[in-house]
């Protein structure tokens, strides 16, 4: 392959690399609450719980980006419906096409779990509400919710590594796979912070997050080695400046191998000051940082 | 019946009329002036010229449907020179990754086998862009959407050649049935390795086969195509089986993380009890 012929999309950072992170966040932690739904007792609900009012708030953030970095930002809708027949349309071998239409699930999925915990919580007390929510079965959309989730989360990995450009080309097949783990562990980070920001951080559910979270940040870092080494001589950019600073030493070192070796170091008595706050702040910045880097690795 | 071109690279001869027609008959914008004035300076000053022979357009672009590249060969003991021309366009892929990768049905394949991008319905998303393995497909800002040669679409479904071919003086550029250009460049390339040249048909295998296809003297490389393109959707099925595999992955972590807990906890309280 010619790689000099290859055009970039100029895709800017600041919507579609925002995008990623926001999404895959919003989609790794309702997951994780969903599992929790799923495979929890019942009585202990504070992850799940916590993970319904992050994942609906930020994916209400989502839309903006997505439409603003389009070249004709009115015309989104054609994404969904074919402007020149005014049916619906999907192109199954489009990512971006088959993600516009989970996204679409996935908003759902996210509103009735944050509607009901609001109404579980007692903050809608509105009657008619109280008894059509509590009706729908809560695991059921948990079930499909993760689905979808699990689809937002990977599906932009897989969409840039169904391009052309040479970077991303060669990074094939495990850039989606990289997205979810990614996704998954800021989740957990979010997650961890509503808990602590609510002070509802002291029960083993907690426990069960920070063990979660270990297994997935180490295999962050395998994937990471691993599309280092699919990528070969394309991964150079991220040898220059500024991605040295960017992936190596925000996402590499302060977003994965430092909280990481804290989460390890204090496994005993997890929580409680503000080290601990700090590390699932790092561990976000490096979420968002990792999209970033990939992204305009891609790009140059 | 699927239309395309054949582009004999070895008869052109770099004359960019095929450029120049492009641009008239599809309305698009000038180039930029390359000599502009700068303070101080009481010359014009040529501020884009590429330092590449005659290439002065650099890449196909919004409003550069059709680039004429000049590719000067000269060995070490600068006594053999070669001069190589070749007139670069969309190709029309028979399989188009941007065609594949197209969230909203704006890339479209006519009757005549030429892809199309329809104005009214791109919404800019650039996801074909990089969807393209030969850097065909362009953003414009003042539009806000893709654009590509058409294969002047206009005027082969009113019965006209492209614009390009019509103007081309050599006979280099050949608008006409596939069949008909392939028996062509099939004779051509026979009586070129009859001489002993070396020479190659670049676009049969390629994507499934290229509506554009070009006779080159020397590698595609050389001419700026990759040499063994891939349409990117092929490799779909695989990132998606692994993704989906390291979600059962993730899923069976959490698993067992909530499960395994969840019965030692039980397990304690029994025992308590």
């Amino acid at each position: 392959m010619s790689p000099e012929i290859i055009q970039p999309p100029e895709w800017a950072w600041y919507y579609i690399a925002v995008y990623f992170f926001v999404a895959g966040t919003s989609a790794g932690a309702y997951f994780i609450g969903a599992m929790e739904e799923l495979f929890g007792s019942g009585r202990e609900r504070e992850v799940s719980r916590a993970a319904c009012y992050i994942a609906f708030p930020l994916l209400i953030l989502v839309p903006i980006p997505l439409i603003a970095d389009l070249g004709r930002p009115e015309r989104f809708w054609h994404l969904f419906i074919y402007n020149q027949g005014g049916y619906p349309y999907l192109n199954l071998i489009s990512p971006m096409s088959v993600g516009s239409w989970v996204l679409l699930i996935f908003s759902v999925c996210t509103l009735l779990s944050f509607l009901d915990n609001l109404v579980a919580d007692r903050v809608i007390s509105f009657p008619l509400f109280s008894r059509y929510y509590n009706r729908i079965p809560r695991r059921l959309y948990a079930v499909f919710g993760s689905l979808a989730g699990f689809f937002i989360a990977g599906y932009t990995g897989v969409l840039l590594n169904v391009t052309a450009s040479p970077f991303w080309a060669a990074t094939s097949p495990f850039m989606g796979a990289l997205f979810i783990v990614s996704g998954a562990s800021t989740g957990a980070a979010a997650i961890s912070l509503y808990l602590i920001w609510r002070r509802r951080n002291s029960g083993g559910e907690v426990e069960r997050l920070e063990a979660f979270d270990r297994v997935v940040m180490v295999s962050e870092l395998v994937l990471i080695a691993l599309l280092l080494i699919l990528a070969g001589r394309t991964a150079l950019p991220l040898m220059t400046l500024p991605f040295v600073a960017m992936f190596w030493l925000g996402t590499v070192a302060l977003g994965i191998v430092a909280p990481l070796w804290f989460k390890y170091r204090f496994r005993r008595h997890p929580f409680g000051d503000a080290p601990v706050l700090a590390h699932y702040l790092c561990i976000l910045a490096g979420g968002l940082l990792l999209r970033i880097s990939l992204l305009q690795a891609g790009q140059l | 019946m699927a239309k395309g071109m054949f582009v004999d690279t070895t008869i052109c001869t770099g004359c960019k009329a095929c450029q120049v027609a492009c641009k008239q008959w599809n309305g698009l914008s000038a180039e930029p002036a390359h000599f502009g004035k700068r303070p101080g300076v009481p010359y014009p000053v040529a501020d884009n010229f590429t330092g590449d022979s005659y290439d002065n357009t650099g890449t196909l672009s919004a409003t550069d449907w059709r680039h004429v590249r000049f590719i000067e060969q000269i060995d070490e003991s600068r006594r053999e020179k070669r001069w190589l021309f070749s007139s670069d366009s969309c190709k029309h892929c028979s399989d188009a990754g941007c065609l594949n990768a197209c969230p909203t049905k704006a890339i479209v394949r006519t009757d005549l086998g030429n892809v199309v991008v329809q104005q009214e319905t791109c919404i800019g998303c650039k996801f074909c862009i990089p969807s393209c393995p030969y850097g065909v497909i362009s953003f414009s800002e003042e539009t806000g959407t893709a654009h590509k040669c058409t294969l002047c679409n206009d005027r082969i479904h009113n019965g006209l050649g492209t614009a390009c071919a019509k103007a081309c003086p050599t006979g280099s550029i050949r608008f006409g049935e596939l069949a008909d250009l392939k028996k062509r460049a099939d004779a051509r390339l026979a009586q070129l390795k009859g001489k002993g040249e070396q020479a190659r048909i670049y676009g049969y295998e390629e994507a499934d086969g290229l509506n554009v296809f070009y006779l080159f003297a020397d590698r595609p490389k050389v001419y700026g195509q990759p040499e063994d393109p891939v349409v990117p959707q092929r490799r779909l099925v695989l990132c998606s089986l692994v993704t989906i595999l390291t979600a059962l992955g993730v899923g069976a972590a959490a698993l067992v993380s909530f499960r395994e807990r969840l019965n030692g906890r039980d397990e304690e309280e029994n025992h308590e009890s």
